[in-house]
């Protein structure tokens, strides 16, 4: 390390469960992510610090933390390109805190049930996948939707999940729009019917918070719209309500 | 004495990767059956399925065959495969491909008529591989992780870990597990019918490694503590080219091999192209064990990078080029400050899947009653050298087969009890490092045992390195039995994880050293310096290790050639 270094502030939590923020100074160097940094605090600082993270490469979406009130993946920010003189750490929201920058996901999977989000065969156990073109003008509409790694990002910056403790949150709609739009999937109307109603898609005030922390680039906005259209007017078609 | 809370189950599963969420699966197919999954991490989060980024092999084509996947497995894996094993996999991996599709939802990319998509991976004689773009492990545990969710039968645990199996005292039959919770540290007794290691291997113990972080071969070594027959532990594969970023945990990360066959070049610090030493024929596209050798020969010699790598340059392809054909590949340099678009990356090989592990048979059972093992737990499917692709094959089909096996045989097995001696002497030595006052510290040895591990017990090894190594590791498991903890906080308490994880990997490197010291020959990923040639006539065997009286007893045990034998080349299928 070049001798450089940053102040990153830490929400901690005390024994007896409050939550105070800590200052620590770390090392800097040209590809420390919020997760070395967090690491070093660790081995170096402070052996309580609590944090989460497993395949350290954006993939298992376990280790989101907001950075100066921004949802980010701890392991794919880099400490130098955080702007500002510090870079405050801490947990996610709508989420109970275990310890420091743990978080429960209770709660964000919780809201993913309400949608039923597990896929029900329509064909029972076919033996062959099906036939479908990569073309198709759904899987087309699934493609932009589909990689969410479930990290709870958007769940956290979305105002509306705080507010509406019904509401299913970005991550579930946009699962939902995948699955409904999935030919495959025999769950069929029944899957509109909890994403219908004041507590449902309609409750989304598309304001993009959700889309502009995606950090795999998704756009939870854009499918609710979508869901918006298609319990509005039933019918689809080519991946578009009609 | 700490709060220890108990619960019971028919089925207790160890791991929330592709073997366990689908073991889960299938043996909660079978009504009326109470399923335990205990996962360290988060449920399908966790776990190197999840970073499966090339993909799955299965025969779906028509001019593809199952004899073919066979025979490039058990080339693969230089011929020490279990065969029956073998068979299993490539028999059952395209009815898993069409299960993950048309039960989980799971979808893989597709030809323009569309039938699923295969693309080649090295090792193979025609292209099998099944993917999802090449982030196709998401796809698959994200689907997963959710079918199992709504079942209610299945009772998650995440982030428990196991840190003993347990016996009863009568017939020595596994009846369960001690598991830490991590959340809370405290600890939970499942008392269970049928017992599965699924914890998915992870040889974590080098300076370099690709796996999860959490991995740190719990399974194997819990098995081994127990008394189960293990083998093939020296077989350990090495990743040709994982990202170096110095002081970073993205050190490590796969960068993929896709690269090397687009026309990546490797160079050492004189800007030599060093495969034209090790192989002039196929250069940077030889395969994963060969271009490991070569490039930590290189290293090794003192022709290596600042952060002791060699360089991967595929920027003559333009910008533009790699840009569109890695765009992830792209992505995850520029996430660690570097640019394979524009220029040079440092790579390292790095410890990526061990092939050995605990012994089964072809319905997963271990040599011990109760206790099952599958995905990168188990040994055999791999042989001396997993193909890429045969990973994740592996992982879910076993799992699978483990589940209905399970629910099948829990039926009218008695409920044994837990011998209480056992449950306490676990929970005494996973509290050792919060009790010591002072001790040693566990950062401290981790970096010695990955430094130790890479130098003498890695990619290239001899007599007299893994000999010192073992002396080595004698000595780092008495200090690792010393390490102190912070107590302070004992919810989420990483450090103490730490602790648990070192003991588990000088446990387990222990294993690797002595088994890599017994063959005194090189096959697959196993290379001797001083025994440099395969030797078919006294080494197409296994390698079996278990605990004995006076320690660890190694031994060799002949191959299971059932289908074909390579020294005669005869077929009998
Ligand atoms: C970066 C990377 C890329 C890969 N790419 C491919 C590929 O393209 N194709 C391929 O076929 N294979 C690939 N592999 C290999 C493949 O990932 C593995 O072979 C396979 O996924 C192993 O599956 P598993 O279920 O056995 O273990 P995992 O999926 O690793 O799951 C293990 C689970 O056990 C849990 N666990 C660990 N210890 C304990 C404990 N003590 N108690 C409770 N739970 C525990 C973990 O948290 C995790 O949930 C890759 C591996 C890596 C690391
Ligand atoms: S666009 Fe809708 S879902 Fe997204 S953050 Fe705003 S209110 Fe929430
Ligand atoms: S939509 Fe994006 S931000 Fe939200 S959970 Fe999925 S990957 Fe994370
Ligand atoms: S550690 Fe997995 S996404 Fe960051």
């Amino acid at each position: 390390m070049n001798g450089r270094g940053r102040t990153v502030r830490v929400a901690r939590t005390a024994p007896d469960g409050r939550r105070y923020y800590e200052d620590f100074r770390v090392p800097l160097g040209p590809q420390t992510t919020i997760l070395d940094a967090l690491l070093y605090i660790h081995r170096h600082l402070d052996r309580t610090l609590a944090f989460r993270y497993a395949c350290r490469q954006a993939m298992c979406g376990t280790c989101g933390v907001r950075v100066n009130g921004v949802e980010r993946l701890a392991c794919y920010t880099l400490l130098g390109a955080v702007p500002g003189r510090v870079v405050t750490v801490e947990p996610l929201r709508h989420l109970p805190v275990i310890r420091d920058l743990v978080v429960d996901f209770g709660p964000f999977f919780r809201a993913w049930a309400a949608i039923r989000p597990a896929f029900v065969p329509a064909d029972n156990d076919g033996a062959e996948p099906a036939r479908i073109r990569p073309d198709d003008p759904d899987r087309r509409v699934i493609d932009r939707h589909r990689e969410c790694i479930s990290c709870g990002l958007c769940y956290s910056a979305c105002d509306v999940v705080g507010t509406r403790p019904g509401f299913p949150g970005p991550a579930a709609l946009n699962h939902a729009l995948c699955l409904v739009l999935d030919r495959r999937d025999g769950a069929g109307p029944d899957r509109l019917k909890p994403i219908d109603g004041p507590e449902g898609c309609w409750a989304c005030h598309g304001l993009l918070a959700c889309s502009n922390v995606c950090p795999k680039g998704l756009d939870p906005t854009g499918a609710i719209e979508d869901l918006k259209r298609l319990v509005a007017f039933g019918r689809r078609r080519n991946g578009v309500a009609v | 004495m700490r709060a220890v809370e108990t619960l019971s189950a028919d089925i207790l599963i160890l791991g929330g990767g592709g073997a366990g969420t689908l073991a889960a699966l299938h043996a909660s197919n079978r009504p009326g059956l109470k399923v335990v999954v205990a996962v360290k991490g988060l449920l399908g989060k966790s776990g190197c399925t999840r970073m499966v980024q090339g993909g799955y092999n299965a025969v779906l084509h028509p001019d593809d065959s199952i004899e073919r996947h066979f025979l490039d497995t058990l080339r693969g894996g230089a011929f020490i495969n279990d065969q029956e094993l073998v068979w299993i996999l490539v028999n059952r991996a395209p009815q898993m491909v069409a299960e993950l599709e048309n039960r989980y939802g799971c979808f893989f990319d597709r030809n323009p008529d569309g039938t699923i998509h295969q693309k080649p991976f090295g090792g193979q004689t025609f292209d099998r591989t099944v993917h999802r773009g090449d982030l196709t492990g998401i796809e698959i545990m994200e689907r997963l992780r959710t079918a199992l969710l709504a079942r209610d039968s299945v009772l998650v645990l995440e982030e428990h870990r196991a840190v003993g199996l347990l016996r009863d005292r009568g017939q020595g039959r596994v009846c369960g597990a001690v598991l830490l919770n991590i959340r809370r540290g405290t600890f939970t007794v499942v008392q269970a019918r049928a017992t599965l290691l699924a914890t998915g291997g992870g040889p974590t113990m080098y300076r370099m490694a690709t796996p999860s972080r959490e991995k740190s071969l719990d399974g194997i070594v819990l098995a081994y503590q127990a008394g189960a027959l293990l083998m093939d532990m020296e077989m350990v594969q090495f990743h040709p080219t994982a990202l170096v970023v110095p002081g970073s945990e993205l050190n490590g990360a796969v960068l993929e091999e896709g690269l090397r066959g687009a026309g990546a070049h490797l160079l050492n610090s004189l800007g030599e192209r060093f495969m034209a030493r090790y192989d002039p024929d196929r250069m940077e596209r030889s395969t994963r064990d060969i271009v490991s050798r070569a490039c930590y020969l290189e290293i090794t010699a003192g022709r290596g990078t600042p952060g002791g790598g060699v360089w991967l340059d595929i920027s003559h392809l333009g910008r533009a080029t790699v840009e569109a054909l890695f765009p992830g590949m792209v992505e995850r340099t520029r996430a660690a400050g570097f640019d394979l678009a524009t220029g040079p990356v440092e790579v390292c090989p790095a410890a990526h899947f061990i092939m050995g592990g605990v012994v089964i048979d072809e319905s997963c059972h271990t040599t011990i009653p109760g206790l099952y093992a599958a995905g990168e737990d188990a040994a055999g499917v791999q042989g001396a050298n997993r193909l890429g692709g045969n990973g994740v094959a592996e992982s879910t089909v076993f799992g699978a087969l483990a589940g209905d096996v399970m629910a099948e045989e829990v039926v009218g097995t008695p409920r044994l009890e837990p011998d209480p001696h056992e449950v306490e002497a676990h929970i005494e030595a996973a509290t050792g490092p919060l009790r010591r006052d002072a001790g040693e510290d566990v950062y401290g040895l981790l970096d010695r045992l990955r430094e130790l591990m890479w130098a003498k017990v890695g990619v290239v090894r001899n007599r007299s390195g893994l000999e010192a190594a073992l002396a080595e590791l004698a000595e780092l498991k008495e200090r690792a039995a010393r390490v102190k903890t912070q107590k302070a906080a004992p919810a989420f308490n990483l450090e103490w994880q730490q602790a648990l994880n070192l003991r588990s990997l000088v446990a387990a490197s222990e294993l690797v050293a002595a088994s890599a010291l017994y063959r005194t020959e090189s096959r697959g990923a196993h290379y001797r310096e001083d025994f440099p040639d395969q030797d078919d006539e006294n080494w197409l065997c296994n390698v079996t290790a278990v605990r004995a009286e006076g320690g660890l007893r190694l031994e060799k045990r002949p191959a299971r050639l059932s289908r074909i034998n390579p020294l005669v080349g005869e077929r009998r299928q």
